[in-house]
């Protein structure tokens, strides 16, 4: 399962908004809210296929997260499209309200996650999966690439409650073949080399997990990477067999690691009486600014592949410099991990 | 389609200043002091057709032309009244064993709550969105006297372990919508009378309680823009303005007014009228039939409507209502309740 990462991936357009076109088709209670970011989010291909079920709600968050829990009383699938940041910091209490509370079927799908946005802490979404994952019956997802949104999206369909789906905005990297299995219960091994580290990553961070884990191996040291798409509730049985088997474990988000996929590990492995050195990669309780481009944060504040491999380096107290994240260059329409 | 496209035209040329002066000519009547006293009069309607020139019905607007149902009041003047008086009279008593607690949301709700559930609800048709929570009290009386709601349970209001809840909760009965953080109603109502129009069920209605302390919070008026422009005209919005919040009367923290005013430049046909009289209040309602858009009844309250024996300074919000107190509230609203019998 390693050494063949077709790095640079390819990457696709719209996969999400595509699939819940796919999904709506035979879903006639499928209804799409938009708080004024059609095109952003991808659902533009919604509103020309189903226009009658295409709901604009402009800048209103908290009126948009209202409707769509009474859409949902009413017996419509209401899906909910802005900024993960609009999306959960702003409307919380009508989230809490509306839709967590009365445990309804509205799925919040929150775009552009963490610092992918350069448009400084107003637009970055940083504390989104640790403010819904605190909600109850909240499912908290936080997907890979390509082909795990197009499979998230029929995944979540008929879970009776409410979803918190976290999608990177723009253009998306196909990580994994379209078999690749995926499923809403199972966290994924996703490179095994060997027992070292493991890598516990969710959404954006697989893919430096993945370079990270491919450059350990290749420099002898063993490591492996389990993908979590779905943050809460966590597969605790998958990460604590992983993380069992190696002797740290690091996690990776594109989050705080505050509130989010490391603390979520940390619990497991805490009220498992699981002993390892944990060492989580993400924000460290900071805001980010000072950026043009999501690759400068993402190096700025330490969420790169190198800074992945750095981390399992020094965890483990291996002597020597760690090794050098190859610099990819990437063509138009191509993607590579920081 | 044809007239708003017309009006749209004329809009062009006229000036702000003029605009303000045609929005000038159309400002709501002076609110008025509730009292009992109080004559009965015609309630004024404050539609400003020139709203129109300013709407462009979006893209899911297109439904908009189905026709309402139909507000058909079932019940006469004298049995609404009776309906009121028996609202407050099992409000005492589901606070007397407390001895305080929202009963001033009753009184002040109790023409309104009369209304909607004694002549105009048609249960499993119509949706009913109590927004302000510790009004649910009011509605668990209405519902108790019109046979929705085992009057038995009402014994435990707001105790440890009781089905009903003082401040209403997911688990509570009786309304569709009910939410203990303020101002989120609204939006819940409209989500209801916008999935009405997406399945089809023009006849449906929905009737939202609002207070007019909850107008401070935005999501109110992100929820009115949303209904009028999505002409939701199966909304309608029965407001208790009881002037009454935790800190004081409302108009002493935050000037609301002019509220009619408000509703109307929203796109809302907005009716202005005394919230205890109920000639005033079902000519209001009935005339909500065949609107083109969402409607508001703001009604002019007291908290401490019909019952003369609580002092001049009760605390609206959280009235206290010691045992002899209650007594004495009791023995009032009984002896009124008598004088419908007879």
């Amino acid at each position: 399962m390693r050494h063949d990462l077709p790095v640079p991936y390819r990457t696709a357009l719209k996969p999400y908004g595509r699939a819940l076109v796919e999904l709506a088709r035979t879903r006639p209670e499928i209804v799409c809210l938009t708080g004024d970011l059609t095109r952003q989010c991808e659902i533009d291909v919604f509103q020309e296929a189903f226009p009658d079920r295409f709901i604009h709600c402009g800048m209103s968050e908290a009126n948009m997260v209202g409707v769509a829990g009474a859409l949902a009383r009413s017996g419509f699938t209401p899906f909910l499209h802005t900024f993960g940041v609009f999306a959960t910091r702003r409307p919380l209490d009508q989230i809490v309200n509306a839709v967590a509370y009365p445990h309804l079927p509205v799925r919040i799908v929150g775009f552009m996650p963490g610092i992918s946005s350069p448009g400084g802490p107003s637009h970055q979404a940083i504390e989104d999966v640790a403010l819904m994952r605190a909600l109850p019956g909240m499912t908290v997802i936080d997907v890979a690439d390509a082909t795990q949104t197009r499979q998230v999206v029929t995944a979540i369909a008929d879970i009776p409650g409410p979803v918190y789906l976290r999608l990177k905005r723009g253009e998306i990297p196909v990580i994994f073949p379209d078999d690749h299995p995926f499923s809403l219960e199972h966290a994924q091994v996703v490179m095994t080399g060997g027992d070292d580290a493991v890598v516990v990553a969710a959404g954006m961070m697989v893919a430096p997990a993945l370079a990270a884990a491919d450059m350990l191996i290749r420099s002898g040291v063993g490591a492996s990477v389990v993908n979590v798409p779905v943050i809460k509730p966590l597969d605790t049985a998958t990460v604590l067999r992983a993380a069992q088997a190696a002797r740290v474990v690091v996690t990776a988000e594109n989050h705080s690691v505050i509130g989010g996929l490391g603390s979520a590990v940390a619990e497991a492995l805490a009220e498992a009486g699981l002993g390892r050195p944990l060492r989580r990669i993400g924000l460290a309780d900071t805001f980010a600014e000072g950026a043009a481009s999501a690759a400068y944060l993402f190096t700025k504040y330490g969420l790169t592949t190198q800074h992945i491999i750095e981390t399992a380096w020094a965890a483990l107290a291996l002597p020597g410099p760690p090794p050098r994240a190859p610099d990819l260059a990437t063509n138009a329409g191509e993607y590579a991990p920081v | 389609m044809i007239a708003h496209k017309l009006i749209d035209d004329s809009r062009e040329s006229a000036a702000p200043a003029e605009r303000a002066e045609r929005a000038g000519q159309n400002e709501p009547t002076e609110p008025t002091e509730p009292t009992d006293r109080m004559e009965s009069r015609e309630p004024s309607d404050h539609i400003d057709w020139r709203m129109d020139s300013f709407f462009t019905p979006g893209p899911d607007s297109r439904l908009a032309s189905l026709p309402d149902g139909v507000i058909n009041l079932t019940a006469s003047i004298p049995q609404l009244q009776r309906l009121a008086t028996a609202i407050r009279l099992r409000a005492v008593r589901m606070v007397a064993p407390a001895g305080l607690g929202y009963l001033g949301q009753a009184l002040s709700a109790a023409e309104q709550y009369a209304t909607v559930y004694g002549a105009a609800l048609r249960p499993g048709t119509d949706r009913i969105i109590c927004s302000p929570a510790h009004y649910v009290i009011a509605a668990y009386a209405a519902a108790a006297e019109t046979g929705l709601l085992d009057e038995a349970c009402l014994a435990g209001y707001g105790r440890d372990g009781a089905a009903l809840e003082a401040i209403g909760t997911e688990r509570s009965p009786v309304p569709d919508y009910t939410c203990g953080s303020l101002g989120q109603g609204l939006s819940a109502a409209a989500g209801f009378a916008l999935a009405d129009r997406l399945l089809g069920r023009p006849e449906a209605r929905t009737f939202a309680f609002l207070s007019d302390g909850e107008l401070q919070e935005g999501q109110v008026w992100e929820a009115a823009l949303f209904a009028g422009h999505q002409r939701l005209s199966s909304l309608t919005v029965l407001l208790d303005a009881n002037n009454s919040q935790v800190d004081g009367p409302v108009d002493s923290i935050t000037t609301i007014e002019p509220v009619a005013a408000k509703w109307q430049a929203f796109g809302w046909q907005a009716t202005d009228l005394d919230g205890h009289d109920l000639a005033a209040l079902t000519h209001a309602l009935a005339a909500c039939t065949g609107a083109d858009r969402p409607q508001v009844l703001i009604c002019r309250t007291s908290t401490r409507q019909g019952l003369t024996c609580l002092p001049p300074d009760a605390d609206g919000h959280f009235i206290k209502l010691p045992a002899e107190l209650a007594a004495a509230a009791e023995a009032e609203l009984t002896a009124e309740l008598a004088r419908y019998a007879a």
